[in-house]
C-alpha cells in the first residue's frame, strides 16, 4: 500500500531531522511543513475511499473489504500523528496551555474509542451469525429438488436472520427483545403441543457491552468540546490534536453504523465536521453519503449499513416471500429466479467468510494501538513534568 | 423367549410415544404378532420362509388398508422400519445407479418384461420374506411394476449376473460351515435376495403405504409433546433410526428418480412430503438438543454454585475425582442429592459445566445425527449460543458485570476493587475449570471429524466460544492497566496480575491452535500492562516521597506520617515481594527508560547504590526498594533540619530510623531483600544520632555537676556550689518540661533512651552530692539548693519522652 510506504519515510525524515536539529526556534518551519504533511496525507487517504482512482479496482461503498481500507487509512493517520505529536519533541511542549487541557481530552476519547472497538467487534460476531444463518439457508436452497422441506429450512433459517437483524436494530432493547424470543421458544418447547414449536428462535448473542452502554452516547461523548483551533492555534500541535481526534471519531462513527451497534438512537445528530476545512472535504463527503444511506436504512430497518448486511436483508426478505408462496413443485421459471438469488447470497456469504474475521482482527490491532498509544502519550506527559499529586 | 422379553417393551412403546390415538387392545394383539415375527426373523432359513408368509399376510394387510392407518397406532414400529428398510435397500442405491445409468436409459426395452418373469421364475427358488411381501405388490400393482421394470430390466439383468457370481461364492463357502453358521448365511443370502429384488420393482406400493404410515407416525411425533429426550431412551432410538432411515429413503427415492422423468413425477411427492418430514424431524431434534443443554445446565449449576468457594480445597483431587465422577454421575443424578454435601461438591467442582454422562451421550447422538444429516450449522448455532449464554451467566452469577473501559476509568477505587476481587475469582475459576470442562463437553458432544485432517467441529465452537470470553475477561484487565495510577491500587493490580500469569502456560493445552495463538498474544499483553501498570505505580512511590516537603515538622520529634506511609506500603508490597520481582525482572524496560527521561533524580541514586553495594545478581525490585529506602532517608534528613533544637532533630531521626528498623525486621521479605548489612549499617547510625543527643542535651548539665573550680586549696567556694547547683537544677527543670513533650513511641528505644541517661547523670549527681552536700548549711539553705535527690532525678528521666505537656518540676511542687 502506498500509504504505508509514505509514512515509513515520513517517520525516518522526522526522526533524522529532529535528532539533528537542536534549538527549540530553527524546528518551527520544521514542525510547520511537518503539519502541512499531516493534512494533506489525511485529505488524500480519505479521498482515495470517497472516490477511488479510476483505474484501480475499487471496493463497493460500506462493504467489507472498504471499511478495512477505512481502518488501514485510520491506522496510517494515526502513526503519522505520533510522529509528529511525540517523536523528539520536548515534553513540556504538549503540557503547556491549551494542550494540556486538549491533549488530555483526546486521551479520553481513546478510551471511549476502546469501548467502541469492543461494542463493534461484538457487532461484527453477530454478524457472523447471520452469516451462518444465511448459509443454512443457502445450503438448503441449493438441494434439488427443492421441496417443502428444503423451504422450511430455509425459511427457518432466513426469519431467524431477518429476526435477529431487527432485533439488533431495535435499540437499547438488546437484551430483553432477545430475552423474550428465548423463553417464547422455551415455553411452547415444553408444553403446548404446537405444531410449529420447534418453528425456530435462534436466540441472538448479546454478549460485549454493559447494560445502559449507548454507542450513540459513545460518540456524542466523543465529540464533546471537539472544536476545530482557530487563529495561531491552526500552526501548532492543537491542529493535528483536533484532526486526529475529528478522525477517530469520524472512524468509529462509520464502524457504529456499519455494523449492528448497541444503542444507535441520534447517532446522526451527534456529529458534525465543520464545513470549511480543507484537509476535511473528503471527511464530510463520505459523512454526507452515509447519512444518505442511513436515512434510507431508518425506513428498512437493517441491522447496519455494511453493504453485505444491506444486500443479505433484500435477500432474506425476497426468499422469505419465495418461501411463504411456495408450493410442491415449484415453477422452474421462478426456481431459476430464487437460484439466482441464492447464489447472489452464496457470494455475499463467501465475502463474510473472507472477510469478517481479518475485520475482527483489525479491530483488536486498533484497539492494541490505542491502548499502546495513549501509554505513549501518557509517559510524555509525565514526563512533562505535571508532577505527581501529593499522596497525603 | 423372545415373546418374554420383547412384550413389554412393545407395550410401553406406543404409550410412551404418547401417541394420543393409541388403543390398548388393539396394539397389544398386534404386538405379538410383532414379537412372533421378531422371533421368526432370528430364526433359521427354512422355518422363516414359512413362517413369515403367515406373518406378512397378517401384518402387512393393516398398512395396506388407508383406513387402518391412524386406529393402528404403530405397534410395529420396529417391523415397520424394517420392513421399510428391507424395501429400501432392495432399491438401486445410487452408486449402482452411477455406474449403470446410462446403459439402463439407453438400453431399457420391452424384453424387461420376459426377463422380469424370468427372474420370478429364479426367485421362487429362494427363501425369502422381502420377496414375498414385494410379489404380493406385484399382484396389485402389475401395469405399474411393468413400466418400472420396462426401463430398469436389462441393466437389473446385468447386475444381477454379477451378484449372482458373487453370491455363488458366498454360498459356497457358507455351505461348508452352514451348520454353524446358519445366521451369517441368513445374512448373505438376504443380501443376495435383496439385489435380486431390485430387478422387479422400484418402489411398491407395499413400500410407499409404509413409507406414508412411516412418516406420520415420525411426524406425529415430531408435533405431538412427546416426552422429553433421554427419559425413554429406547424411544430416542427408535427416532434417530427413523431419521437414518429417512435419509436412505431419500437417497434411495431420489436414486430412483433419476432414473427417468416418469418416477420423478409419480415419487416427487412422496419425496416431498418426506423432505419436509425430515425437516421436522430435524427442528425436533434442534429443539431437543437446545432443550437438554439449556434443562440440564440449570440443574447442574446448584452444584456448581456451591462448589465454586471450595476450589481451592479439592484443587489437588482434582484429577482422582474426574475418574472416579464419571462413574458415578448417572447415578447421582437419580439418586436423591442430599447424599452429602462434600461429595456434591467436589463433583460439582470437577464437572463443569455439570451435564450428567447420560445427557452428554444424548447431545452426542442428537448432534452426530443432526451433522449427518447436513444440519450442522443448526446444531453448531444452537450450541454455541446455548453455550455462550450459559457460561456468561456463570460469570454473571459469580458477580461478574460487564464494565466499559470508560467506566472502569470513571468508578470509585472502592467499588473498582469489589469488582476486581470478583474478576480475579472469576478469571481464576475460568483457567481452573471452566475453560477445560466447556472444551471437554464440546469434545465430547461433536463427533471426531470423518477426515483427520479436518479441523473437529468442536473446536470450531470451543475456539469461537472461550475467544469471546477471554477477550472480554481480558477488556476489564486492560481497562484497569489504564486507568489513573494510584499507590492503593498496587495490590489489586497485582492479584490480576497474578492472576493472569496463572493462566498464561496453560492456554496452550487449554484451547485449540490458532485459538491458543491468538489468546496467547492478547493474555501476553494484558500481562504486560499490568505489569508496566504495576511498576509505575511502584515507582509512583519515589515521586510522592519527593513531592512530600511539607515545612512544618512532626511536634516532638515523632514518627513522620511518609514514614509510616511509606514502611506500610512497602510491608505490604513484600507480601507479593515475588510476584513484584517477576514483574520487576520482566517489565522493567518502561521503568528504565523512565529512569535515563529523569537524569535529575538519576544522580542521587547513582551515590545511594554504591552505598547499597547491590550485588549484580540481586533484582530490579531489591534495586528499587533500596532507592525508595534511601529517598525516604534523604527526605526525613530534610526534615530533620527544620526542627532547630538539634537534640530533638537527633530524637526525630532516631524515632524515624527506629520505626524503619523495625518495619523491616518485622517483615522477613524486605529485610531479604535488604540485607543484614543494610540494618547493620541503619544501626550504627541509630547509636550516632543516640550520641548526638546525649551530647547535646546532657554534656552541658553533667559541666555543673564537675568536681573542677569548686575548691580552691581544697577549700569549697560557697557561691560557686550554690551557682553550680541552681543551674543545675534549672537547667534539669527545663530540659525535664521540653522532653518530656517529645515523643518516643517505641518503648524500648524509650527506655533505652531513658536508661541511658540515667546512666550518665545520676552516678555524676550522686557523687556530686556526697561530696559537696555538707557543705552547704543543714535546713534552710540546703533546702533551697538541694532540690532533687538522686532517686527524684530518676524519675524525672523517667517522665521524658512520654509527649505530655509538662510544666516545671519546681511549680508542681508544692
Amino acid at each position: 500500500m502506498g500509504a504505508t510506504d509514505n509514512q515509513n519515510s515520513f517517520l525516518n525524515r522526522i526522526s533524522i531531522r529532529r535528532n539533528q536539529v537542536v534549538s527549540m526556534e530553527g524546528t518551527h518551519d520544521q514542525e510547520l511543513e511537518d503539519l502541512e504533511h499531516f493534512q494533506k496525507h489525511v485529505a488524500d487517504r480519505f479521498l482515495d475511499l470517497l472516490s477511488p482512482p479510476e483505474d484501480y479496482p475499487s471496493d463497493p461503498f460500506l462493504s467489507i473489504a472498504w471499511i478495512r481500507k477505512l481502518l488501514d487509512v485510520f491506522l496510517c493517520c494515526e502513526a503519522e500523528f505520533k510522529a509528529v505529536v511525540l517523536m523528539g519533541r520536548d515534553p513540556t511542549q504538549i503540557t503547556k496551555p491549551p494542550l494540556d487541557r486538549l491533549v488530555p481530552e483526546f486521551l479520553d476519547r481513546v478510551v471511549k474509542a476502546l469501548d467502541i472497538c469492543n461494542a463493534v467487534s461484538s457487532g461484527v460476531e453477530s454478524v457472523r451469525h447471520f452469516q451462518k444463518l444465511a448459509e443454512i439457508a443457502v445450503s438448503a436452497l441449493e438441494q434439488r429438488p427443492i421441496g417443502d422441506g428444503q423451504v422450511r429450512r430455509a425459511k427457518k433459517a432466513l426469519n431467524s436472520l431477518v429476526t435477529a437483524m431487527a432485533i439488533e436494530d431495535k435499540e437499547g432493547q438488546t437484551t430483553k427483545a432477545t430475552e423474550r424470543t428465548w423463553s417464547f421458544g422455551r415455553r411452547t418447547g415444553v408444553s403446548a403441543p404446537n405444531k410449529d414449536r420447534a418453528a425456530g428462535h435462534f436466540r441472538a448473542l448479546s454478549w460485549g457491552m454493559s447494560k445502559g452502554w449507548s454507542s450513540a452516547k459513545q460518540i456524542q461523548a466523543m465529540s464533546m468540546n471537539l472544536v476545530a483551533p482557530r487563529g495561531n492555534e491552526t500552526s501548532s500541535l492543537v491542529q493535528p490534536v483536533y484532526i486526529m481526534s475529528t478522525i477517530m471519531l469520524f472512524v468509529m462513527w462509520i464502524l457504529v453504523t456499519a455494523v449492528p451497534c448497541q444503542e444507535r438512537t441520534g447517532l446522526m445528530t451527534h456529529f458534525q465536521v465543520p464545513r470549511n476545512l480543507v484537509w476535511a472535504q473528503s471527511l464530510i463527503g463520505l459523512q454526507d453519503k452515509i447519512a444518505e444511506e442511513w436515512k434510507k436504512k431508518e425506513k428498512k430497518c437493517a441491522a447496519g449499513l455494511l453493504e453485505e448486511l444491506q444486500k443479505m436483508e433484500k435477500l432474506g426478505q425476497s426468499l422469505i416471500e419465495f418461501a411463504d408462496n411456495f408450493q410442491f413443485p415449484a415453477e422452474a421459471e421462478r426456481l431459476e429466479e430464487v437460484a439466482a438469488q441464492v447464489a447472489e447470497l452464496a457470494e455475499i456469504c463467501k465475502r463474510m467468510e473472507e472477510g469478517l474475521l481479518p475485520l475482527q482482527q483489525q479491530i483488536r490491532e486498533l484497539f492494541h494501538r490505542a491502548v499502546r498509544s495513549r501509554t505513549e502519550v501518557l509517559e510524555v506527559l509525565d514526563q512533562g513534568g505535571k508532577g505527581t499529586p501529593p499522596m497525603m | 423367549m423372545d415373546e418374554a422379553t420383547n412384550t413389554p417393551k412393545a407395550l410401553k412403546t406406543p404409550k410412551a410415544l404418547g401417541t394420543p390415538k393409541g388403543n390398548v387392545t388393539d396394539p397389544f394383539e398386534n404386538q405379538k404378532e410383532d414379537s412372533e415375527e421378531n422371533k421368526k426373523q432370528g430364526q433359521e432359513n427354512a422355518d422363516q420362509k414359512e413362517e413369515e408368509k403367515d406373518s406378512t399376510g397378517g401384518e402387512h394387510s393393516g398398512p395396506l388398508e388407508p383406513v387402518e392407518i391412524p386406529e393402528d397406532p404403530h405397534p410395529t414400529l420396529e417391523k415397520l422400519s424394517d420392513d421399510i428398510e428391507r424395501c429400501i435397500s432392495s432399491l438401486p442405491t445410487p452408486n449402482e445407479k452411477d455406474e449403470n445409468q446410462q446403459e439402463e436409459k439407453e438400453n431399457a426395452n420391452d424384453e424387461a418384461k420376459d426377463t422380469k418373469g424370468d427372474e420370478n421364475d429364479g426367485k421362487d427358488t429362494k427363501d425369502d420374506k422381502e420377496e414375498e411381501d414385494v410379489k404380493d405388490e406385484k399382484g396389485e400393482k402389475e401395469e405399474e411394476k411393468g413400466e418400472k421394470d420396462a426401463k430398469e430390466g436389462e441393466k437389473n439383468d446385468k447386475e444381477e449376473k454379477d451378484v449372482k457370481d458373487e453370491n455363488k461364492d458366498d454360498e459356497k463357502a457358507a455351505d461348508q460351515d452352514e451348520k454353524e453358521l446358519g445366521d451369517k448365511d441368513a445374512k448373505d443370502e438376504k443380501e443376495a435376495e435383496k439385489v435380486v429384488e431390485k430387478e422387479k420393482d422400484l418402489v411398491p406400493d407395499e413400500l410407499l403405504k409404509l413409507i406414508d404410515k412411516f412418516l406420520t407416525w415420525v411426524d406425529d411425533i415430531c408435533c405431538e409433546g412427546r416426552c422429553r429426550w433421554g427419559t425413554v431412551p429406547q424411544d430416542d432410538e427408535v427416532f434417530l433410526e427413523a431419521v437414518d432411515l429417512m435419509a436412505k429413503m431419500r437417497e434411495s427415492l431420489l436414486s430412483v428418480c433419476s432414473m427417468g422423468l416418469k418416477f420423478q413425477e409419480r415419487h416427487g411427492g412422496l419425496i416431498n412430503r418426506l423432505s419436509s418430514i425430515q425437516h421436522r424431524a430435524m427442528a425436533y431434534l434442534e429443539e431437543e438438543f437446545r432443550i437438554l443443554l439449556e434443562e440440564s445446565k440449570t440443574e447442574s449449576d446448584h452444584h456448581h454454585s456451591t462448589a465454586a468457594d471450595h476450589n481451592h480445597n479439592h484443587n489437588h483431587n482434582h484429577n482422582s475425582n474426574k475418574d472416579s465422577s464419571s462413574g458415578n454421575k448417572g447415578k447421582n443424578d437419580q439418586e436423591s442429592q442430599p447424599e452429602s454435601e462434600s461429595e456434591s461438591n467436589k463433583e460439582g467442582v470437577v464437572e463443569f459445566p455439570g451435564f450428567p454422562e447420560e445427557v452428554v451421550s444424548n447431545l452426542n447422538k442428537i448432534a452426530t445425527k443432526m451433522i449427518s444429516a447436513g444440519y450442522e450449522s443448526e446444531c453448531c448455532e444452537v450450541y454455541i449460543i446455548s453455550r455462550r449464554h450459559a457460561f456468561d451467566e456463570n460469570l454473571h452469577k459469580l458477580g461478574l458485570e460487564k464494565h466499559s473501559i470508560d467506566d472502569v476509568q470513571k468508578m470509585h477505587w472502592e467499588a473498582l476493587e469489589r469488582e476486581i476481587m470478583l474478576w480475579v475469582k472469576a478469571f481464576k475459576q475460568c483457567s481452573q475449570f471452566y475453560f477445560s470442562g466447556e472444551r471437554q463437553l464440546a469434545e465430547s458432544v461433536f463427533p471426531e471429524p470423518v477426515l483427520s485432517e479436518q479441523t473437529p467441529i468442536w473446536s470450531c465452537l470451543f475456539s469461537n466460544l472461550s475467544r469471546g470470553v477471554m477477550i472480554q475477561l481480558l477488556n476489564f484487565a486492560e481497562g484497569i492497566a489504564m486507568s489513573k495510577r494510584a499507590a492503593e491500587k498496587l495490590f489489586k493490580t497485582l492479584d490480576m496480575y497474578e492472576a493472569v500469569k496463572e493462566m498464561l502456560p496453560k492456554i496452550d493445552e487449554l484451547f485449540p491452535g490458532e485459538c491458543a495463538r491468538e489468546l496467547k498474544t492478547e493474555t501476553t499483553t494484558v500481562l504486560n500492562r499490568l505489569g508496566e501498570a504495576a511498576i509505575l505505580i511502584f515507582c509512583d512511590l519515589e515521586n510522592s516521597i519527593k513531592a512530600e516537603t511539607g515545612r512544618n515538622p512532626v511536634p516532638g520529634g515523632a514518627v513522620h506520617p511518609l514514614t509510616r506511609y511509606t514502611m506500610n506500603y512497602l510491608r505490604y508490597a513484600c507480601e507479593y515481594k515475588e510476584t513484584l520481582e517477576l514483574v520487576f525482572k520482566e517489565h522493567t524496560k518502561i521503568e528504565r527508560s523512565d529512569s535515563t527521561s529523569r537524569p535529575d533524580g538519576r544522580d542521587d541514586y547513582d551515590a545511594s547504590d554504591t552505598s547499597f553495594e547491590i550485588p549484580d545478581d540481586e533484582s530490579p525490585f531489591a534495586v528499587q526498594l533500596a532507592r525508595v529506602m534511601d529517598l525516604l532517608d534523604s527526605n526525613l534528613e530534610g526534615k530533620a533540619k527544620l526542627y532547630k533544637d538539634v537534640a530533638l532533630s537527633s530524637i526525630f531521626m532516631m524515632n524515624n530510623g527506629r520505626y524503619i528498623l523495625q518495619k523491616i525486621k518485622g517483615s522477613p521479605e524486605i529485610n531479604a531483600c535488604m540485607g543484614d548489612k543494610w540494618c547493620r549499617k541503619r544501626s550504627t547510625e541509630l547509636r550516632q544520632y543516640h550520641k548526638n543527643y546525649q551530647r547535646e542535651t546532657w554534656s552541658r548539665l553533667l559541666s555543673f555537676l564537675s568536681h573542677e573550680g569548686l575548691s580552691n586549696h581544697g577549700k569549697v567556694s560557697k557561691p560557686v556550689l550554690k551557682e553550680r547547683f541552681k543551674s543545675f537544677n534549672a537547667m534539669f527543670d527545663e530540659i525535664h518540661k521540653t522532653q518530656s513533650t517529645w515523643v518516643v513511641s517505641d518503648e524500648q528505644l524509650q527506655s533505652e533512651l531513658r536508661v541511658s541517661i540515667s546512666a550518665v547523670v545520676i552516678p555524676a549527681y550522686r557523687s556530686f552530692l556526697g561530696r559537696f552536700s555538707q557543705t552547704l548549711d543543714p535546713g534552710r539553705q540546703t533546702e533551697k539548693y538541694i532540690k532533687f535527690q538522686p532517686e527524684d532525678i530518676e524519675t524525672y528521666i523517667d517522665e521524658l519522652f512520654d509527649g505530655n505537656p509538662s510544666t516545671s518540676i519546681f511549680r508542681k511542687k508544692p
